[in-house]
Protein backbone atom coordinates (compact mmCIF):
# COMPACT_ATOMS: atom_id res chain seq x y z
CA UNK A 1 0.00 0.00 0.00
CA UNK A 2 2.57 2.70 1.05
CA UNK A 3 4.97 1.77 -1.97
CA UNK A 4 1.95 2.27 -4.03
CA UNK A 5 1.49 5.70 -2.52
CA UNK A 6 5.30 6.43 -3.05
CA UNK A 7 5.27 5.53 -6.48
CA UNK A 8 2.60 7.33 -7.51
CA UNK A 9 3.88 10.50 -5.42
CA UNK A 10 7.22 10.03 -7.64
CA UNK A 11 5.36 9.42 -11.12
CA UNK A 12 3.49 12.89 -10.31
CA UNK A 13 6.77 14.64 -9.38
CA UNK A 14 8.74 13.37 -12.55
CA UNK A 15 5.66 14.00 -14.28
CA UNK A 16 5.59 17.59 -13.19
CA UNK A 17 9.10 18.14 -13.94
CA UNK A 18 8.90 16.79 -17.09
CA UNK A 19 6.44 19.00 -18.20
CA UNK A 20 8.18 22.34 -16.61
CA UNK A 21 11.15 21.31 -18.60
CA UNK A 22 9.29 21.35 -21.96
CA UNK A 23 7.71 24.21 -20.98
CA UNK A 24 10.97 26.61 -20.08
CA UNK A 25 12.61 24.60 -23.04
CA UNK A 26 10.35 25.77 -25.35
CA UNK A 27 9.83 29.10 -24.01
CA UNK A 28 13.20 30.08 -23.78
CA UNK A 29 13.74 29.31 -27.42
CA UNK A 30 10.44 31.33 -28.60
CA UNK A 31 12.13 34.24 -27.26
CA UNK A 32 15.68 33.74 -28.47
CA UNK A 33 13.85 33.44 -31.67
CA UNK A 34 11.98 36.53 -30.77
CA UNK A 35 14.99 38.55 -31.03
CA UNK A 36 16.46 37.06 -34.08
CA UNK A 37 12.79 38.03 -35.61
CA UNK A 38 13.54 41.65 -34.19
CA UNK A 39 16.64 41.86 -35.58
CA UNK A 40 15.20 40.75 -39.12
CA UNK A 41 13.24 43.69 -38.76
CA UNK A 42 16.08 46.31 -38.03
CA UNK A 43 17.79 44.47 -41.07
CA UNK A 44 14.80 44.97 -43.64
CA UNK A 45 14.96 48.81 -42.80
CA UNK A 46 18.77 48.87 -42.54
CA UNK A 47 18.51 47.58 -45.80
CA UNK A 48 16.13 50.12 -47.49
CA UNK A 49 18.23 52.61 -45.98
CA UNK A 50 21.32 51.52 -47.47
CA UNK A 51 19.10 52.01 -50.67
CA UNK A 52 17.53 54.92 -50.52
CA UNK A 53 21.22 56.95 -49.52
CA UNK A 54 23.12 56.96 -53.08
CA UNK A 55 19.42 58.56 -54.31
CA UNK A 56 19.42 61.02 -51.71
CA UNK A 57 23.57 61.76 -52.51
CA UNK A 58 23.32 62.02 -56.36
CA UNK A 59 20.42 64.81 -55.86
CA UNK A 60 22.14 67.19 -53.91
CA UNK A 61 25.33 66.66 -55.73
CA UNK A 62 23.39 68.05 -58.38
CA UNK A 63 23.12 71.29 -56.75
CA UNK A 64 26.15 70.83 -54.42
CA UNK A 65 29.01 69.11 -56.23
CA UNK A 66 31.55 70.97 -53.62
CA UNK A 67 30.61 69.58 -50.21
CA UNK A 68 32.94 66.42 -51.00
CA UNK A 69 33.99 65.48 -47.29
CA UNK A 70 30.27 65.25 -46.47
CA UNK A 71 29.59 62.59 -48.81
CA UNK A 72 32.61 60.99 -47.99
CA UNK A 73 31.34 60.28 -44.99
CA UNK A 74 27.91 59.39 -45.87
CA UNK A 75 29.53 56.86 -48.10
CA UNK A 76 31.67 55.43 -45.28
CA UNK A 77 28.78 55.14 -42.92
CA UNK A 78 26.58 53.97 -45.20
CA UNK A 79 28.76 50.86 -46.40
CA UNK A 80 29.84 49.92 -42.86
CA UNK A 81 25.65 49.20 -42.41
CA UNK A 82 25.72 46.17 -44.00
CA UNK A 83 28.85 44.64 -42.81
CA UNK A 84 30.12 43.61 -39.07
CA UNK A 85 28.27 42.62 -35.96
CA UNK A 86 24.66 43.67 -35.40
CA UNK A 87 26.64 46.61 -32.65
CA UNK A 88 28.44 47.61 -35.34
CA UNK A 89 26.08 48.09 -38.25
CA UNK A 90 23.66 49.59 -35.55
CA UNK A 91 27.17 52.11 -34.77
CA UNK A 92 27.34 52.75 -38.23
CA UNK A 93 23.35 53.91 -38.97
CA UNK A 94 23.67 55.59 -35.89
CA UNK A 95 26.50 57.43 -37.29
CA UNK A 96 25.00 57.82 -40.70
CA UNK A 97 22.13 59.61 -38.86
CA UNK A 98 24.36 62.39 -37.92
CA UNK A 99 25.76 62.85 -41.16
CA UNK A 100 22.71 62.59 -42.64
CA UNK A 101 22.04 65.79 -40.35
CA UNK A 102 24.76 67.17 -41.46
CA UNK A 103 23.97 66.40 -44.75
CA UNK A 104 20.22 68.29 -44.71
CA UNK A 105 21.91 71.18 -42.73
CA UNK A 106 23.70 71.72 -45.68
CA UNK A 107 21.13 71.31 -48.15
CA UNK A 108 19.31 74.32 -46.17
CA UNK A 109 21.97 76.82 -48.05
CA UNK A 110 20.22 75.93 -51.36
CA UNK A 111 17.56 76.85 -52.01
CA UNK A 112 16.26 75.33 -55.17
CA UNK A 113 18.09 71.84 -53.68
CA UNK A 114 15.49 72.47 -50.71
CA UNK A 115 12.38 72.72 -53.08
CA UNK A 116 13.26 69.91 -55.62
CA UNK A 117 10.03 67.20 -55.33
CA UNK A 118 12.71 64.48 -55.23
CA UNK A 119 14.87 65.60 -52.77
CA UNK A 120 11.97 66.65 -50.31
CA UNK A 121 10.36 62.92 -51.20
CA UNK A 122 13.94 61.52 -49.99
CA UNK A 123 13.86 63.39 -46.66
CA UNK A 124 10.56 62.34 -45.84
CA UNK A 125 11.30 58.45 -46.50
CA UNK A 126 14.62 58.57 -44.60
CA UNK A 127 12.90 60.17 -41.56
CA UNK A 128 10.20 57.66 -41.73
CA UNK A 129 13.28 54.77 -41.90
CA UNK A 130 14.80 56.30 -38.96
CA UNK A 131 11.74 56.37 -37.15
CA UNK A 132 11.20 52.48 -37.35
CA UNK A 133 14.68 51.43 -36.81
CA UNK A 134 14.06 53.22 -34.09
CA UNK A 135 11.17 51.21 -33.03
CA UNK A 136 12.75 48.21 -34.07
CA UNK A 137 15.46 48.24 -32.03
CA UNK A 138 13.14 49.56 -29.32
CA UNK A 139 11.30 45.78 -30.18
CA UNK A 140 14.50 44.58 -30.06
CA UNK A 141 15.57 45.58 -27.11
CA UNK A 142 12.20 44.19 -25.30
CA UNK A 143 12.82 41.16 -26.76
CA UNK A 144 16.52 40.59 -25.45
CA UNK A 145 14.74 41.96 -21.62
CA UNK A 146 12.47 39.37 -21.83
CA UNK A 147 14.55 36.75 -22.84
CA UNK A 148 16.75 37.77 -20.37
CA UNK A 149 14.77 38.03 -17.65
CA UNK A 150 13.41 34.26 -18.01
CA UNK A 151 16.65 32.90 -17.97
CA UNK A 152 18.01 34.62 -15.34
CA UNK A 153 15.29 33.97 -12.86
CA UNK A 154 13.93 31.58 -10.52
CA UNK A 155 12.60 28.95 -11.83
CA UNK A 156 13.93 29.92 -15.75
CA UNK A 157 17.53 30.06 -14.67
CA UNK A 158 17.32 26.38 -13.75
CA UNK A 159 16.12 25.13 -17.29
CA UNK A 160 19.09 27.46 -19.30
CA UNK A 161 22.00 25.45 -18.73
CA UNK A 162 24.89 27.20 -20.06
CA UNK A 163 22.77 30.09 -22.02
CA UNK A 164 23.89 33.84 -21.24
CA UNK A 165 22.33 37.14 -21.25
CA UNK A 166 21.88 38.50 -24.49
CA UNK A 167 23.27 41.71 -25.36
CA UNK A 168 21.09 44.84 -25.46
CA UNK A 169 21.63 47.38 -28.42
CA UNK A 170 22.82 51.17 -27.37
CA UNK A 171 21.50 53.70 -27.47
CA UNK A 172 24.03 57.00 -29.00
CA UNK A 173 24.78 59.24 -26.68
CA UNK A 174 22.80 62.29 -28.47
CA UNK A 175 19.39 60.86 -28.26
CA UNK A 176 20.19 59.84 -24.47
CA UNK A 177 20.37 63.30 -23.53
CA UNK A 178 17.10 64.96 -23.11
CA UNK A 179 15.66 67.23 -25.76
CA UNK A 180 16.81 70.79 -25.16
CA UNK A 181 14.20 73.34 -26.22
CA UNK A 182 14.81 76.27 -27.51
CA UNK A 183 13.03 79.21 -28.42
CA UNK B 1 5.11 41.34 -16.75
CA UNK B 2 3.11 43.24 -19.62
CA UNK B 3 3.56 40.04 -21.48
CA UNK B 4 1.42 38.15 -19.08
CA UNK B 5 -0.57 41.23 -18.93
CA UNK B 6 -1.19 40.76 -23.09
CA UNK B 7 -1.74 37.39 -22.88
CA UNK B 8 -3.92 37.18 -20.12
CA UNK B 9 -6.27 40.42 -22.10
CA UNK B 10 -6.09 38.03 -25.51
CA UNK B 11 -7.72 34.91 -23.74
CA UNK B 12 -10.14 36.71 -21.94
CA UNK B 13 -10.92 38.55 -24.78
CA UNK B 14 -11.63 35.22 -27.03
CA UNK B 15 -13.46 34.25 -24.51
CA UNK B 16 -16.02 37.22 -24.34
CA UNK B 17 -16.20 36.56 -28.12
CA UNK B 18 -17.30 33.26 -28.10
CA UNK B 19 -19.54 33.90 -25.08
CA UNK B 20 -21.16 36.98 -27.20
CA UNK B 21 -21.53 34.86 -30.17
CA UNK B 22 -23.73 32.24 -28.55
CA UNK B 23 -25.97 34.03 -26.53
CA UNK B 24 -26.34 36.59 -29.45
CA UNK B 25 -27.42 33.16 -31.57
CA UNK B 26 -29.71 32.05 -29.04
CA UNK B 27 -31.45 35.40 -28.49
CA UNK B 28 -31.85 35.87 -32.47
CA UNK B 29 -32.78 32.07 -32.62
CA UNK B 30 -35.76 32.89 -30.08
CA UNK B 31 -36.43 36.13 -31.41
CA UNK B 32 -37.06 34.40 -35.33
CA UNK B 33 -39.19 31.66 -33.53
CA UNK B 34 -41.74 34.34 -32.32
CA UNK B 35 -41.76 35.93 -35.13
CA UNK B 36 -42.25 32.45 -36.95
CA UNK B 37 -44.72 31.82 -34.85
CA UNK B 38 -47.25 34.83 -35.35
CA UNK B 39 -46.69 34.88 -38.72
CA UNK B 40 -46.16 31.58 -40.23
CA UNK B 41 -47.36 29.12 -37.38
CA UNK B 42 -47.33 26.05 -39.97
CA UNK B 43 -44.28 25.79 -41.25
CA UNK B 44 -42.45 26.98 -38.44
CA UNK B 45 -40.71 22.78 -38.17
CA UNK B 46 -39.60 23.65 -41.56
CA UNK B 47 -38.61 27.27 -40.77
CA UNK B 48 -35.94 27.02 -37.66
CA UNK B 49 -33.30 24.32 -38.84
CA UNK B 50 -33.13 26.61 -41.93
CA UNK B 51 -32.96 29.85 -39.06
CA UNK B 52 -30.55 27.65 -37.33
CA UNK B 53 -28.12 27.42 -40.67
CA UNK B 54 -28.58 31.39 -41.27
CA UNK B 55 -27.66 32.67 -38.01
CA UNK B 56 -24.71 30.04 -38.22
CA UNK B 57 -23.99 31.42 -41.51
CA UNK B 58 -24.04 35.33 -39.97
CA UNK B 59 -22.37 34.85 -36.72
CA UNK B 60 -19.15 33.30 -39.06
CA UNK B 61 -19.81 35.95 -41.60
CA UNK B 62 -19.68 38.65 -38.65
CA UNK B 63 -16.45 37.14 -37.32
CA UNK B 64 -15.05 36.65 -40.58
CA UNK B 65 -16.20 39.77 -42.61
CA UNK B 66 -17.23 42.38 -39.52
CA UNK B 67 -14.15 44.78 -40.21
CA UNK B 68 -15.61 45.33 -43.89
CA UNK B 69 -18.85 46.25 -42.27
CA UNK B 70 -17.20 48.59 -39.86
CA UNK B 71 -15.46 50.42 -42.24
CA UNK B 72 -17.76 50.84 -44.42
CA UNK B 73 -20.67 51.71 -42.17
CA UNK B 74 -17.85 54.75 -41.23
CA UNK B 75 -17.31 55.61 -44.92
CA UNK B 76 -13.46 55.28 -43.94
CA UNK B 77 -11.49 54.84 -47.26
CA UNK B 78 -7.77 53.10 -47.91
CA UNK B 79 -5.59 55.36 -47.31
CA UNK B 80 -3.20 53.85 -50.20
CA UNK B 81 -1.92 57.71 -51.54
CA UNK B 82 0.86 59.30 -50.93
CA UNK B 83 -0.43 61.71 -48.93
CA UNK B 84 -0.85 59.50 -46.42
CA UNK B 85 2.26 58.57 -46.15
CA UNK B 86 3.08 59.87 -43.17
CA UNK B 87 0.06 57.84 -41.44
CA UNK B 88 1.32 54.85 -43.09
CA UNK B 89 5.21 55.23 -41.72
CA UNK B 90 4.05 55.73 -37.89
CA UNK B 91 1.79 53.07 -38.46
CA UNK B 92 4.11 50.77 -39.62
CA UNK B 93 6.69 52.16 -36.70
CA UNK B 94 4.44 51.27 -33.56
CA UNK B 95 3.42 48.07 -35.24
CA UNK B 96 7.24 47.17 -35.73
CA UNK B 97 7.94 48.51 -32.12
CA UNK B 98 4.88 46.11 -30.50
CA UNK B 99 6.03 43.03 -32.97
CA UNK B 100 2.58 42.88 -34.88
CA UNK B 101 2.57 42.96 -38.15
CA UNK B 102 1.44 45.85 -40.13
CA UNK B 103 -2.49 46.99 -40.09
CA UNK B 104 -4.12 48.44 -43.00
CA UNK B 105 -4.27 52.17 -43.11
CA UNK B 106 -7.66 53.71 -43.78
CA UNK B 107 -8.81 57.47 -43.53
CA UNK B 108 -12.02 58.71 -42.47
CA UNK B 109 -13.27 62.23 -44.24
CA UNK B 110 -14.32 64.61 -41.05
CA UNK B 111 -12.89 67.41 -38.86
CA UNK B 112 -13.17 65.65 -35.81
CA UNK B 113 -10.74 63.87 -34.00
CA UNK B 114 -11.15 60.51 -34.05
CA UNK B 115 -9.88 57.30 -34.80
CA UNK B 116 -10.70 53.52 -34.24
CA UNK B 117 -8.97 49.83 -35.23
CA UNK B 118 -10.73 46.73 -36.44
CA UNK B 119 -10.22 43.72 -37.58
CA UNK B 120 -10.51 39.80 -36.09
CA UNK B 121 -6.46 39.42 -35.16
CA UNK B 122 -3.64 41.42 -35.97
CA UNK B 123 -3.35 39.66 -39.06
CA UNK B 124 -6.43 40.86 -40.67
CA UNK B 125 -6.58 44.49 -38.41
CA UNK B 126 -7.37 47.93 -39.99
CA UNK B 127 -6.69 51.33 -38.34
CA UNK B 128 -9.21 54.07 -39.13
CA UNK B 129 -8.08 58.02 -38.50
CA UNK B 130 -9.94 60.97 -39.70
CA UNK B 131 -8.13 63.52 -41.90
CA UNK B 132 -8.78 65.91 -38.64
CA UNK B 133 -6.78 63.95 -36.65
CA UNK B 134 -3.91 63.49 -39.07
CA UNK B 135 -4.19 67.80 -39.76
CA UNK B 136 -3.85 68.74 -36.09
CA UNK B 137 -1.91 66.41 -34.34
CA UNK B 138 2.10 66.57 -33.98
CA UNK B 139 4.21 63.22 -34.87
CA UNK B 140 4.58 62.73 -30.54
CA UNK B 141 0.25 63.18 -30.59
CA UNK B 142 -0.19 60.86 -33.46
CA UNK B 143 2.11 58.41 -32.39
CA UNK B 144 0.12 58.38 -29.25
CA UNK B 145 -2.98 57.85 -30.65
CA UNK B 146 -1.92 54.95 -32.92
CA UNK B 147 -0.26 53.37 -30.20
CA UNK B 148 -3.34 53.53 -28.59
CA UNK B 149 -5.25 51.43 -31.74
CA UNK B 150 -2.32 49.24 -31.94
CA UNK B 151 -2.90 48.13 -28.30
CA UNK B 152 -6.53 47.34 -29.17
CA UNK B 153 -5.06 45.41 -32.11
CA UNK B 154 -2.58 43.59 -29.74
CA UNK B 155 -4.79 42.23 -27.24
CA UNK B 156 -7.71 41.33 -29.38
CA UNK B 157 -10.00 44.11 -28.05
CA UNK B 158 -10.98 44.39 -31.63
CA UNK B 159 -12.05 41.48 -32.33
CA UNK B 160 -14.76 41.26 -29.50
CA UNK B 161 -15.59 45.38 -30.14
CA UNK B 162 -16.18 44.65 -33.79
CA UNK B 163 -18.45 41.49 -33.50
CA UNK B 164 -20.12 43.94 -30.60
CA UNK B 165 -20.92 46.17 -33.00
CA UNK B 166 -21.66 43.50 -36.08
CA UNK B 167 -23.55 41.16 -34.45
CA UNK B 168 -25.93 43.51 -31.95
CA UNK B 169 -26.08 46.21 -34.65
CA UNK B 170 -28.57 43.81 -36.26
CA UNK B 171 -30.06 42.27 -33.32
CA UNK B 172 -31.13 45.80 -32.44
CA UNK B 173 -32.41 46.07 -35.78
CA UNK B 174 -34.44 43.06 -35.99
CA UNK B 175 -35.96 43.38 -32.87
CA UNK B 176 -37.01 47.10 -34.48
CA UNK B 177 -38.65 44.67 -36.92
CA UNK B 178 -40.32 42.66 -34.42
CA UNK B 179 -42.15 45.47 -33.38
CA UNK B 180 -43.08 46.75 -36.70
CA UNK B 181 -44.70 43.11 -37.66
CA UNK B 182 -46.41 42.98 -34.13
CA UNK B 183 -48.79 46.00 -35.06
CA UNK B 184 -48.87 45.01 -38.31
CA UNK B 185 -50.12 41.31 -37.30
CA UNK B 186 -52.44 43.12 -34.36
CA UNK B 187 -54.45 44.59 -37.30
CA UNK B 188 -55.53 41.27 -38.80
CA UNK B 189 -57.37 39.09 -37.06
CA UNK B 190 -55.95 36.59 -35.15
CA UNK B 191 -57.89 36.85 -31.81
CA UNK B 192 -59.54 33.56 -32.80
CA UNK B 193 -56.36 32.05 -30.74
CA UNK B 194 -56.46 31.67 -27.23
CA UNK B 195 -55.26 33.09 -24.47
CA UNK B 196 -51.35 31.82 -24.53
CA UNK B 197 -50.86 33.52 -27.89
CA UNK B 198 -51.59 36.64 -25.91
CA UNK B 199 -48.61 35.67 -23.39
CA UNK B 200 -46.20 35.07 -26.32
CA UNK B 201 -47.70 38.24 -28.11
CA UNK B 202 -46.78 39.77 -24.72
CA UNK B 203 -43.24 38.33 -24.30
CA UNK B 204 -42.47 38.82 -28.23
CA UNK B 205 -43.21 42.52 -27.26
CA UNK B 206 -40.88 42.25 -24.06
CA UNK B 207 -38.16 40.57 -26.20
CA UNK B 208 -38.32 43.40 -28.65
CA UNK B 209 -38.22 46.18 -26.37
CA UNK B 210 -35.19 44.11 -23.83
CA UNK B 211 -33.18 43.25 -27.11
CA UNK B 212 -31.98 47.05 -27.92
CA UNK B 213 -31.52 47.85 -24.75
CA UNK B 214 -29.61 44.67 -23.35
CA UNK B 215 -27.11 45.53 -26.53
CA UNK B 216 -26.82 49.45 -25.65
CA UNK B 217 -25.82 47.89 -22.03
CA UNK B 218 -23.21 45.22 -23.53
CA UNK B 219 -21.90 47.93 -25.55
CA UNK B 220 -21.49 50.48 -22.33
CA UNK B 221 -20.03 47.30 -20.30
CA UNK B 222 -17.39 46.80 -23.25
CA UNK B 223 -15.42 50.25 -23.09
CA UNK B 224 -14.22 51.85 -20.30
CA UNK B 225 -11.82 49.14 -19.03
CA UNK B 226 -10.40 48.53 -22.35
CA UNK B 227 -9.49 52.30 -23.05
CA UNK B 228 -7.61 52.81 -20.04
CA UNK B 229 -5.47 49.35 -20.38
CA UNK B 230 -5.15 50.67 -24.04
CA UNK B 231 -4.18 54.14 -23.19
CA UNK B 232 -1.05 52.71 -20.50
CA UNK B 233 0.17 50.23 -22.91
CA UNK B 234 0.32 52.39 -25.79
CA UNK B 235 2.75 54.19 -23.88
CA UNK B 236 4.76 51.69 -23.16
CA UNK B 237 5.45 51.65 -26.78
CA UNK B 238 5.82 55.18 -27.33
CA UNK B 239 7.29 55.80 -24.17
CA UNK B 240 5.96 59.41 -24.11
CA UNK B 241 2.69 59.76 -22.37
CA UNK B 242 2.37 63.24 -22.60
CA UNK B 243 1.71 63.13 -26.59
CA UNK B 244 -0.99 60.96 -25.88
CA UNK B 245 -2.44 63.66 -23.09
CA UNK B 246 -1.69 66.22 -24.96
CA UNK B 247 -3.43 64.34 -28.30
CA UNK B 248 -6.55 64.13 -25.60
CA UNK B 249 -6.81 67.14 -25.09
CA UNK B 250 -6.36 68.90 -28.06
CA UNK B 251 -9.39 66.34 -28.98
CA UNK B 252 -11.64 68.06 -25.97
CA UNK B 253 -11.07 71.43 -27.10
CA UNK B 254 -11.97 70.47 -30.80
CA UNK B 255 -14.47 67.84 -31.43
CA UNK B 256 -17.99 68.41 -32.25
CA UNK B 257 -19.23 65.70 -33.12
CA UNK B 258 -19.63 65.81 -36.75
CA UNK B 259 -18.75 62.49 -37.54
CA UNK B 260 -22.04 61.03 -38.34
CA UNK B 261 -22.05 56.51 -37.19
CA UNK B 262 -24.49 54.16 -36.24
CA UNK B 263 -24.58 53.87 -32.63
CA UNK B 264 -23.75 50.66 -33.04
CA UNK B 265 -20.05 51.08 -33.85
CA UNK B 266 -19.75 54.37 -31.20
CA UNK B 267 -17.49 52.16 -28.92
CA UNK B 268 -14.62 51.06 -31.49
CA UNK B 269 -13.59 55.29 -31.52
CA UNK B 270 -10.68 56.17 -29.53
CA UNK B 271 -13.18 58.63 -28.36
CA UNK B 272 -16.65 58.67 -28.11
CA UNK B 273 -18.02 60.41 -31.35
CA UNK B 274 -20.99 61.86 -30.33
CA UNK B 275 -19.29 63.13 -27.49
CA UNK B 276 -22.27 63.92 -24.75
CA UNK B 277 -20.99 64.52 -21.44
CA UNK B 278 -23.86 64.31 -20.07
CA UNK B 279 -24.70 60.80 -18.37
CA UNK B 280 -21.32 59.23 -17.48
CA UNK B 281 -22.73 55.95 -16.24
CA UNK B 282 -23.72 54.79 -19.52
CA UNK B 283 -20.93 56.42 -21.24
CA UNK B 284 -19.01 53.65 -23.52
CA UNK B 285 -15.90 55.97 -23.48
CA UNK B 286 -14.01 57.11 -19.70
CA UNK B 287 -14.25 60.93 -19.28
CA UNK B 288 -11.39 62.31 -21.68
CA UNK B 289 -10.36 64.14 -18.46
CA UNK B 290 -9.84 61.33 -16.10
CA UNK B 291 -7.58 60.06 -18.81
CA UNK B 292 -5.38 63.02 -19.33
CA UNK B 293 -4.92 62.80 -15.83
CA UNK B 294 -4.38 59.35 -15.41
CA UNK B 295 -1.42 59.59 -18.29
CA UNK B 296 0.16 62.71 -16.91
CA UNK B 297 0.78 60.75 -13.75
CA UNK B 298 2.56 57.95 -15.02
Amino acid sequence: MTLWIFGGLAAIIIGAIIILLFYYYNRIRILYNRIEEAWAQIDVQLKKRYDLVPNLVETVKGYAKHEKEIFEKVAEARQGMISGSREERMDSSNQLTSTLKSLFAVAENYPILKANENFKLLQEQLEGIENKIAYARQYYNTSVLNYNNIITTIPGSWFAGNRTKHAFLTIPEEERSPVKVKF
Amino acid sequence: MLKTTFSDEIAKNKRLSILLAISVSLILFFLIYFMMYFLIPELILIALPISAIIIIIYTYSSYRFGDTVVLSATNAKPADTKEYQYLRDTIEGLSIASGISTPKAYVIQSEDLNAFATGRNPENASIAVTTGLINTLNRQELEGVIGHEISHIKNRDILFMTLVAVLVGLAAIISHLIIRSLWFGARQDRRDKNGFMIFLLIIGVIFAIIAPIATRLVQYAISRKREYLADASGVSLTRYPEGLASALEKIANKNKGRINVSDAVSHLFFVDPKQTSLDSLFATHPPIKERIKRLRTM
